[in-house]
């Protein structure tokens, strides 16, 4: 039972008041002008591809809460939610200006993998938009309901699934996590059957509630909820500290346990920006690379992550060439398994 | 959890009360934009999450918690008034509240309505504080196969409705049905029937179907009158005064048992993540009138028609913060949105949060019994002044109607086209009215048609196709039999009251007929 920290008196009211005024006056002001040249001059603006309330609200509000202290502005979210996140990405492609105040903050791995399945109308990826700041790499996993589960494996997940078809709960088809899944399958022999479930709130659900097998996901939510939830597998080539990996139940490693050659099957969450606005306004993009890479070495930021329970040592800066090296590693794996993944199979 | 008794519940509920500056705030602001279509408790606390965030976790949570009981009301009270519901939510309270309004009877349908909904808010918040780990188990039980059948539930008021004229209820009905169709699928996020618009993708939105539908049609109507009252209920407003207010809580409070069970089903729908109120709503309508013994009055203004949505809907409230508490997964958008701000504070919310943090845990539901408390006080006395609004002539309500409706439709994703497509749905509702086909019953299939389709293909998706899965689950088959009953018994007890009926008929004429002989 804290006080809240909120208190507003006369004082700050009109203090307030007055910043207000004198903003109002300045934008309305012939000096405005002056300070248009000045990038960026106004608030941002972020289009998510996601609704709000889940991972990419709480990553984007995290980062940007840094972020603005070295942009010394302010930033406006709105969401796109729809179609696996294609709405998102079309209507930020439709009605962005070139001008690199509008951004795309988004899932670079499901969302890469959607074009795979379904090439993009109206415009080319990666020709027409480019990721530039890759905010974390959060690798995929499989996981069932700690108490519940009859699973304590993944051996016996494989063994079950080589028995009967077993229901796995995921984010959407599209997705690394289902691609692991797809991969681990066509491997061992075991049959799954991915059931999307409309986002990671949704998978949670379905697997706890005892309606699925297992799920697949990214890790960083189910270290979490490690007490909740039991993780089977890592879909990723290295470990990770002794805190981590003991909050995912030491899983083992996909490559490693299974002798398979699999890709990290990764989430990345990350900006973009229209190719137009980078070609237009090269100092303006600039300024966002620079600024944004700051945020990384920022103890408030490494405060902000972990204040969320999110793991730190997920956080991990990737520049424009990284992002793009990322997105061709992801589509070339989600082209061999596009029958899978558009139901054709 | 062990040492949570009746001590400490007292201590947290005196602790609760003393926030009362920031509830009776939250309540009013609540009121409003669930009043306001397309807005809500979840895009309010969105807006207003800078402010949240700077305030502690617990003034911050309280300040959620009130707003969200306290909109979930107030969208109830457009909907009574002039025919808007706020929210999808509040979709089945006009069936009977805007023929009690058109009566002359606004007083009372508002005091019902509030009194239905903090009764039923408060008993399901108590219910859920004295056995929560209970009511969580909800979630392991209901699966896709029984939630079908719960989606039937409320769909079968189609088949209610339709009773009246059964082919134009049925056409209204599968034309709902198949607007609620549009949009990607849930597999592969196919786009389906789209036209290309690209904001059709998530499927129609439910906002500017339910305002085009619902309020833009009735604008469209009652600008064809001077005013939305009928000459009785205009005499009956003018002279309204407490009276009227407190004949309307009495009427409710002597449906207490009413109250009781339809708020009951609010909370086990609400509980089961990703279900809502729109679904609690028409299910407890369609069950309140199957259980009826005057089913015939539903539709025309009863009573019981008003109490059954309002009570259920706030047992909703109650219901889908009970999965984001025990098991840390929201069971709605408002409570996804609850949970950005306990998580920015650091909080993680599951079942340790009851070790780690009772007072907090706990103190959601408290904060709701006492904002369900000092709702009633505060909002009560103001049914009277805001039934006043059907005495203004449709002259000036009507273009109100349609311009707060429109800005309503736009609000929630900030798309024009939702404007016209809510012109659009009002279109298609006036011309429904005037034909004869019941608005409601195209909404029904627009709200419940995608989450049936959603649950029906989750379902058959797991059994590989198997068509026969719906019938693969105990509590499912309980269920079956349950609708079938339900959908049975309004015919079977039609068919005795006519067999009666006609016995008396028949008695009646032998007796004078034999009355005439002894003469």
């Amino acid at each position: 039972m804290t006080p809240g920290k909120f208190t507003l008196d006369r004082r700050t009211m009109l203090q307030g008041g007055a910043a207000a005024v004198g903003g109002a006056a300045l934008t309305a002001s012939p000096l405005a002008g002056a300070f248009a040249d000045t990038f960026p001059s106004r608030n941002l603006s972020v289009m998510v591809a996601t609704r709000e309330g889940g991972g990419a609200d709480r990553n984007l509000r995290a980062f940007w809460g840094v972020w603005k202290k070295y942009l010394k502005t302010d930033m406006e979210a709105s969401f796109y939610p729809g179609a696996a996140g294609r709405v998102g990405y079309q209507q930020y492609m439709g009605i962005a200006k070139p001008d690199a105040y509008t951004l795309l903050f988004g899932n670079m791995g499901p969302e890469t993998l959607n074009w795979v399945v379904k090439k993009p109308s109206g415009f080319d990826f990666p020709g027409d938009y480019i990721y530039f700041n890759r905010v974390d790499v959060d690798p995929s996993c499989i996981f069932v309901d700690a108490k519940r589960s009859k699973f304590k494996t993944i051996d016996d997940i494989v063994a079950e699934g080589k028995k009967r078809t077993l229901n796995v709960g995921v984010s959407r088809i599209a997705h690394p996590a289902s691609l692991g899944v797809l991969a681990l399958g066509r491997h061992t022999g075991a049959k799954f059957n991915l059931i999307p479930l409309s986002g990671g709130k949704n998978t949670y659900a379905g697997v706890k509630s005892g309606e699925m097998d297992f799920g697949a996901l990214p890790m960083s939510g189910t270290a979490k909820r490690h007490k909740t939830f039991s993780t089977m597998l890592i879909f990723d080539d290295k470990t990770y500290s002794d805190g981590l990996m003991k909050k995912l139940n030491n899983a083992p490693l996909v490559n490693r346990h299974f002798g398979m050659k699999l890709p990290p099957l990764v989430s990345a969450r990350a900006f973009a920006i229209k190719t137009e606005a980078v070609e237009k306004h090269p100092d303006r993009f600039k300024i966002l690379e620079e600024t944004a890479a700051k945020v990384f070495k920022d103890p408030d930021y490494k405060a902000a992550v972990e204040k969320a329970k999110a793991p730190w040592e997920l956080i991990r800066h990737g520049n424009a060439q990284e992002c793009a090296d990322y997105a061709k590693s992801i589509m070339a794996i989600g082209e061999q398994y596009k029958d899978l993944l558009s139901g054709k199979a | 959890m062990d040492e949570v008794g009746l001590s400490f519940f007292a201590e947290l509920f005196a602790h609760t009360f003393g926030f009362w500056w920031v509830i009776i705030p939250a309540i009013f602001l609540g009121l409003i934009v669930g009043a306001i279509p397309g807005f809500s408790a979840a895009n309010t606390i969105i807006i207003l999450l800078p402010l949240t965030l700077a305030m502690g976790e617990e003034i911050g949570l309280v300040f959620m918690v009130a707003l969200y009981c306290s909109s979930r009301m107030g969208a109830g009270i457009p909907a009574i008034l002039v025919n808007i519901p706020g929210t999808a939510g509040a979709a089945a309270t006009p069936l009977d509240g805007y023929p009690m309004t058109k009566q002359g009877k606004g007083p009372q349908a508002l005091a019902i309505s509030f009194v239905s909904s903090t009764f039923g808010g408060l008993l399901t918040t108590i219910v859920v504080l004295f056995v929560m780990p209970y009511v969580a188990q909800v979630v392991y039980y209901l699966h896709s196969v029984e939630m079908i059948v719960v989606m039937l539930f409320g769909i079968s008021l189609i088949a209610t409705i339709a009773a009246r004229d059964t082919l134009k209820g049925l056409i209204a009905g599968f034309f709902g049905l198949m607007i609620g169709a549009i949009g990607a699928d849930h597999v592969y996020a196919t786009p389906r029937g789209t036209l290309g618009f690209l904001e059709l993708y998530d499927g129609v939105p439910l906002i500017p179907a339910l305002v085009g539908l619902f309020a833009i049609s009735e604008a469209f109507l009652i600008i064809e009158g001077e005013s939305i009252l009928s000459k009785k209920g205009q005499v009956l407003m003018r002279d309204a005064k407490w009276a009227e207010t407190f004949e309307g809580a009495r009427e409710a409070l002597k449906r207490w048992w009413h109250i009781v069970w339809t708020s009951l089903i609010g909370l086990v729908i609400g509980v089961v993540p990703g279900a809502g109120a729109a679904i609690a709503s028409f299910v407890a309508y369609q069950q309140s009138k199957t259980f009826s013994k005057t089913p015939e009055l539903y539709g025309t203004g009863h009573v019981e028609g008003l109490v059954a949505p309002e009570s259920a809907n706030n047992g909703v409230t109650s219901g889908t913060l009970v999965p984001l508490l025990v098991i840390g997964i929201p069971g709605g958008a408002t409570a996804a949105i609850m949970l950005v701000v306990l998580q920015f504070h650091g909080t993680t919310v599951g079942p340790d949060l009851f070790i780690q943090k009772p007072l907090l845990a706990y103190g959601v539901f408290s904060s709701m019994a006492v904002t369900y408390v000092l709702m009633i006080l505060t909002v009560f006395p103001l049914a009277r002044y805001m039934s006043r609004v059907t005495m203004v002539s449709t002259v000036y309500i009507a273009p109100v109607i349609i311009s707060f409706t429109l800005v309503g439709s736009f609000v929630p994703r900030a798309y024009v086209f939702d404007m016209y497509l809510a012109l659009a749905f009002g279109v298609i509702g006036y011309i429904a009215r005037k034909t004869g086909y019941h608005v409601a019953a195209i909404l029904i299939g627009v709200i419940l048609g995608p989450l049936l389709e959603q649950y029906f293909l989750r379902a058959l998706k797991m059994s590989k196709g198997d068509i026969m899965v719906i019938f693969s689950s105990n509590i499912g088959n309980v269920l079956w039999v349950c609708l079938l009953l339900s959908l049975a018994v309004p015919y079977l007890k039609e068919r005795h009251r006519k067999r009666s009926a006609a016995r008396d008929a028949l008695r009646r004429g032998e007796e004078a007929e034999l009355g005439g002989t002894t003469e």
